[in-house]
């Protein structure tokens, strides 16, 4: 795949030209709306935009819903052509990329602003308190499955992870290989919330969550922001920083019903998005040079690789403890440590990654060369929501030509 | 099918609402309804709202009730070790159980008298209740264990404390 020419295209692609991230992790007495303010000022102030300069704004919020339009108003952003909230849930920061891109491409705007925001963590509590819930039943039928323990999406994660488990013999040594992987990548990553180094043994020792999910399966927690901006590609020309292009799409909703027949914890909606992304950017599974997958668990990475087709259905497991996806690898993956080391924000943090990388900017250990196109995923609910992004630094007007 | 036994201690206490009444007043009784098709009959999730079958014609896609063996198999499960709730931190390990119901829907529902260890996914499990002491508590709700099929092995009823 490296030194591969991409694929001559007709069309233009969308250009990521900003990227602004606030600290994040342990960062107390700050707002979802104090981070995304200063996301969206960090990302206008990468591309060499002011903020007047915008047209457009997409916010996504955390579980907490604490972030909204007025945010736009806050930031004194006047006479936007574009702003709504966005919520794909784990999905959200690939269906506002989407947006956004389809905007500058259709003239409905020409610099639009997608940010991300989250302050689920407080001073003295515990990083598991941030997400449960001590709210009471819903009433009814749905209050069913609570009632009997079935609460948050750790117990909901577990029984899709060992469904797969039953159906495919996948272990959690399989899946522990995914958690020590993106740990040796955030070993190099300064911002990265854990950096010791971990041992499949650490993995196999961690607490039980639900299993088969040890606590070392499960994403961390953060407080920050992140914000991108997304721009046409004649815009990007003007402007001091190196595009990234938004070469491919996709969504994938598939609607399992619980019951008989279900795909539940066997087959997500990456099998409709990864494959629409990559016909939209007209190159193939050989052209991905890096991969940035929703990691809310590590059986997510390995139930996408699956469904991208990187390998075969049921052989995810194989492929994670085969060792490719960490440094030195040949199919890197969640190079900075991703969202179960480096921070969680909620598919924000694949998505900066990618972006970090193709322009150059990561640290020598982990900076990954020569890529031409990374492929970026979101997850959300319980594994029933996918957005895939084909990224890439070659503009696609004139990529492939003389 | 039914069991005697308090809700387990410190549960999050389970409300009707007017809608899904018939469900509890069924499981008051030990019977097990689910969401169905009244025009073909079809088994549904339980929070369907509407029956995609495409032969209905437009508006005759509403749903009702229809009783179900209380049989199924087992799909998947957990035991759960942290406490995704505080009310169920005094319960903590417990065993969930994603079931398949013979007629279809598939239940969440807690796992009692079987040993977490030896559970493997197409496992035969019975539906029994739990029913609230008093009425305060709440609503009666249903679990599952595994099935036995002769009366020499009955099936374990629900008890107070569904941990092990």
């Amino acid at each position: 795949m490296q030194g591969r020419p991409p694929r001559t295209d007709q069309g233009r692609a969308a250009a990521l030209v900003g990227l602004g991230e606030t600290e994040t992790g342990k960062v107390y007495g700050r707002t979802a709306r104090d981070f995304a303010a200063e996301a969206v000022r960090r990302a206008a102030a990468d591309a060499g935009l002011r903020l007047a300069d915008l047209d457009g704004l997409l916010v996504a919020s955390g579980l907490r819903h604490d972030l909204d339009l007025t945010l736009a108003n806050a930031l004194g952003l006047t006479d936007l052509r574009l702003l709504s909230q966005v919520n794909a849930f784990g999905a959200t920061a690939g269906a506002m990329v989407q947006y956004a891109a389809e905007a500058v491409l259709s003239g409905a705007a020409v610099a639009v602003a997608c940010v991300f925001a989250d302050a689920p963590l407080r001073p003295g509590k515990s990083t598991g308190v941030a997400y449960s819930t001590d709210r009471p039943l819903p009433p009814g039928l749905p209050g069913l499955r609570a009632a009997a323990g079935v609460f948050g999406v750790n117990t909901l994660y577990a029984l899709a992870a060992r469904r797969h488990m039953e159906a495919y013999g996948t272990t959690s040594e399989q899946l522990g290989a995914i958690a020590v992987q993106q740990r040796a990548w955030a070993v190099h990553n300064p911002r990265a919330q854990m950096r010791d180094p971990l041992t499949l043994a650490d993995h196999q020792a961690s607490r039980w969550i639900a299993e088969p999910l040890h606590l070392l399966d499960c994403c961390l927690v953060s407080n920050g922001g992140t914000a991108v901006i997304v721009t046409s590609p004649e815009r990007a020309a003007d402007l001091p920083a190196a595009p990234v292009y938004i070469w491919g799409y996709g969504q994938g909703h598939p609607g399992n019903r619980y019951m008989r027949g279900s795909d539940f914890g066997l087959r997500t909606g990456a099998a409709a998005a990864g494959p629409a992304a990559l016909a939209m950017a007209g190159i193939g599974l050989d052209d991905i040079g890096m991969l940035q997958l929703y990691d809310c668990y590590t059986f997510t990475v390995l139930v996408t690789l699956e469904d991208y087709g990187f390998c075969k259905k049921g052989e995810g497991g194989d492929l994670a403890a085969s060792g490719i996806l960490g440094p030195g690898g040949s199919l890197p993956t969640n190079t900075g440590g991703g969202q179960l080391s480096a921070s969680y924000l909620w598919g924000m943090t694949p998505l900066a990654e990618a972006v970090n990388q193709l322009r150059g900017r990561a640290e020598p250990e982990r900076l990954v060369r020569d890529v031409d196109f990374a492929m970026v995923s979101g997850n959300g609910g319980i594994l029933d929501h996918h957005s895939t992004l084909i990224l890439s630094g070659h503009d696609r007007r004139t990529a492939g030509r003389p | 099918m039914t069991a005697p036994a308090p809700g387990p201690p410190g549960a999050p206490i389970l409300r009707r609402t007017p809608a899904d009444a018939p469900f509890f007043d069924a499981a008051a009784r030990g019977e097990l309804l689910i969401r169905g098709c009244p025009a073909c009959a079809y088994a549904l999730p339980m929070d369907a709202y509407a029956c995609p079958h495409p032969e209905h014609p437009p508006g005759a896609d509403g749903l009702g009730w229809l009783p179900a063996s209380g049989r199924g198999t087992l799909v998947s499960w957990s035991s759960v070790h942290r406490a995704p709730h505080p009310a169920f931190a005094g319960q903590v390990p417990y065993t969930i159980a994603l079931v398949e119901l013979d007629e279809g829907p598939w239940l969440e529902a807690r796992l009692v008298g079987a040993d977490p260890a030896g559970l493997r996914a197409g496992l035969r499990l019975r539906a029994a209740f739990v029913h609230p002491a008093d009425p305060a508590d709440g609503e009666s709700f249903p679990v599952f264990a595994p099935d036995h099929p002769t009366p020499d092995h009955p099936t374990p009823l629900a008890t107070g404390d569904p941990a092990p």
